[in-house]
């Protein structure tokens, strides 16, 4: 006789991880388990001990309370009791509990694992602090600090809100924290993130820095998972069998495993990436099991991007080219001197007073000779988009460029905080910009990305 | 999980039957059939001002609190704590929680007794008014910006 597996009357496939108590209820209840006296004592006990709470709450100075916060208190007895229910690994076991033990002696139970599972949150905190990774990116640095989830172990309130996440939590994580609340789920979070920390701990930072940037350029405000990037990046580089640690994979690497990946359906996509997996671990020297089981999840994800890059032909923004910032050229753009305040002031009189468009780009062109003052010009003249246009029209694109950087395309949103006058040039320069060929749009933007310290 | 309120006014009935006990020797006494109508008067109070409360409470305490007012007998007896009852939850929001139950209590009772003489409505539209105003402002609860003109005003008065 084979393995004889126990069977389950409540399959845990049913149960909510998130709401666990009310889900086991529900189950037990359509199975039969539980008769309609049982449920109404069980509710009769929770009233209770909500009517308890309250009392609590109000530190015993009011016998009634908002319904807003008494939603809040049983949402916190229920999860705090699911989360000792949760706790027993037999979930028929976990049923005959909750109908021979008191309400408030399960939640007591509760609470102590609540408690116990607060002190290893916070002991993941610092395991994830000291192996932070070194990277420029905002979203994760701010997460991880005191004023990111930092707040949850301040303002973490067991008794009152044990289901809430008190904390400020940007970072995506690559495997999202699905179904968890509360403390439940900053502690899975955390682990996670200590675990992303460790994989991306094997490469040097210079290598991820030179890898994010190669995605984007500003990928330091980008939400963005460092960890399924450098995954991504090892999983082509032992594909393209180079070498793991350098993060590096060149244009014809790319070509190389477009050619490779694409006669593969989904079986052995998922076997080709297993392989490369098994290859990462051995280069890196991977043991630790939960890491191990870590980054096999992740790999759904990736071979579901890799197939749709595939699909597309976009296989090189799933394996991204490492840009190293130091070898982009830079351009420096440097503007003559600016002309005196009483002649520049005179300028702008004769501008202001000026009735025809061709005379004003006449005087521009006879008077002004520094470019600093060419951008103060257009702020303050507030010449019309037509005269605007005319007048870059007389510029050439390392002008155009070097107005780009100084007048950036901002969305709708951002530009709310630009002065008027700057917010139009910023839509004539777009305007005008979108109107030139695709290829000398392309070759200002290069230069406006080029132009350093400005 | 919904919370049952047929459970939780029939154990709220029998709180407010037992005030009998000490009632009685003011002359007053609620059948069971006044005190439902006082629970569904909380519950009604309750929805409107977006409350919950648990067991009697509240309508204990009223009951205790005003049953050796001067201005209470048997005729206006219940009549006089179901709108005391509304008028109490409306001033626990209005006053933003900032006052306990028996302060409230104390001070519905001692402004009934005292400057209202037992008008319910100088109660709800001034007293408890000016109340939740000063409490709202960060003053005393009983905290006057027109004390001097009031004062002015009596003497004018007699």
């Amino acid at each position: 006789m084979t393995n004889i597996e126990k069977q389950h009357i409540i399959y845990s496939n049913k149960l909510a991880g998130e709401f666990y108590f009310i889900s086991i209820l529900q189950e037990a209840h359509s199975c039969g388990l539980l008769n309609k006296s049982d449920i109404e004592n069980i509710q009769l006990q929770c009233i209770d001990l909500l009517a308890y709470k309250s009392e609590r709450y109000n530190m015993g100075d009011s016998s009634s309370i908002r319904i807003d916060t008494a939603e809040s208190l049983m949402k916190s007895i229920l999860y705090t009791i699911g989360i000792y229910l949760k706790s027993i690994p037999n979930r028929d076991k976990a049923l005959s509990e909750l109908i021979t033990v008191k309400i408030a002696d399960l939640y007591e139970r509760g609470i102590e694992l609540v408690n116990v599972k607060f002190k290893a949150a916070r002991r993941f905190y610092n395991m994830a602090k000291k192996n932070k990774l070194d990277t420029l990116n905002y979203s994760y640095n701010f997460t991880l600090n005191e004023n990111g989830i930092g707040v949850f172990f301040k303002e973490y309130n067991s008794e009152f809100e044990a289901h809430d996440i008190p904390a400020n939590i940007d970072y995506q994580l690559c495997n999202t924290v699905e179904n968890l609340t509360g403390i439940e789920y900053i502690q899975t979070y955390l682990f996670h993130l200590y675990l992303e920390n460790e994989f991306c701990r094997n490469f040097a930072p210079e290598n991820i820095h030179k890898l994010l940037y190669g995605y984007d350029k500003d990928y330091a405000e980008l939400l963005i998972n460092i960890f399924e990037q450098v995954l991504t990046a090892a999983l082509g580089c032992a594909l393209a069998n180079t070498n793991i640690r350098e993060l590096y994979l060149s244009k014809k690497d790319v070509q190389y495993l477009y050619r490779k990946l694409v006669a593969y359906d989904n079986k052995e996509l998922i076997i080709a990436l297993n392989i490369a997996m098994k290859s990462i671990f051995e280069e890196l020297n991977i043991i630790e099991h939960s890491l191990k089981d870590y980054i096999e999840r992740s790999l759904t994800k990736i071979a579901s991007n890799i197939e749709i890059a595939l699909k597309l032909n976009t296989l090189d923004k799933v394996f991204i080219r490492p840009v190293d910032p130091n070898l982009v050229p830079k351009i420096y753009f440097e503007s003559s001197a600016k002309m005196d305040d009483k002649e520049y002031r005179s300028l702008i009189e004769e501008l202001l007073n000026c009735r025809y468009s061709s005379d004003k780009l006449k005087i521009i062109k006879e008077k002004v000779n520094s470019f600093d003052d060419l951008d103060d010009l257009l702020l303050d003249t507030r010449l019309e988009e037509e005269e605007c246009i005319s007048l870059f029209n007389t510029l050439g694109d390392i002008e155009i460029a070097a107005l780009l950087k100084r007048h950036p395309f901002e969305s709708d949103i951002k530009a709310v905080d630009l002065p008027e006058e700057e917010r139009a040039v910023s839509l004539y320069l777009e305007n005008y910009i979108k109107g030139l060929p695709v290829v000398r749009q392309e070759e200002i933007k290069k230069i406006a990305d080029g132009i350093e310290g400005f | 999980m919904n919370l049952s309120s047929s459970l939780i006014e029939k154990h709220a009935v029998d709180e407010i039957v037992k005030c009998n006990d000490i009632t009685l020797k003011f002359g007053l006494s609620l059948t069971l059939q006044e005190a439902m109508e006082l629970v569904k008067t909380r519950t009604l109070s309750l929805k409107c001002n977006g409350r919950i409360e648990f067991g009697g409470g509240v309508i204990g305490k009223i009951i205790k609190e005003f049953c050796d007012s001067p201005y209470i007998y048997k005729a206006n007896y219940v009549e006089t704590l179901n709108e005391l009852i509304e008028i109490f939850y409306y001033y626990k929001n209005e006053t933003l929680d900032l006052i306990s139950d028996n302060e409230l209590i104390a001070f519905m009772k001692n402004a009934f007794d005292g400057k209202c003489q037992g008008s319910l409505e100088l109660l709800y539209g001034r007293e408890l008014e000016k109340l939740a105003h000063n409490l709202r402002y960060g003053y005393g609860a009983n905290y006057s910006e027109y004390a001097d003109c009031e004062e002015e005003n009596d003497d004018d008065q007699y």
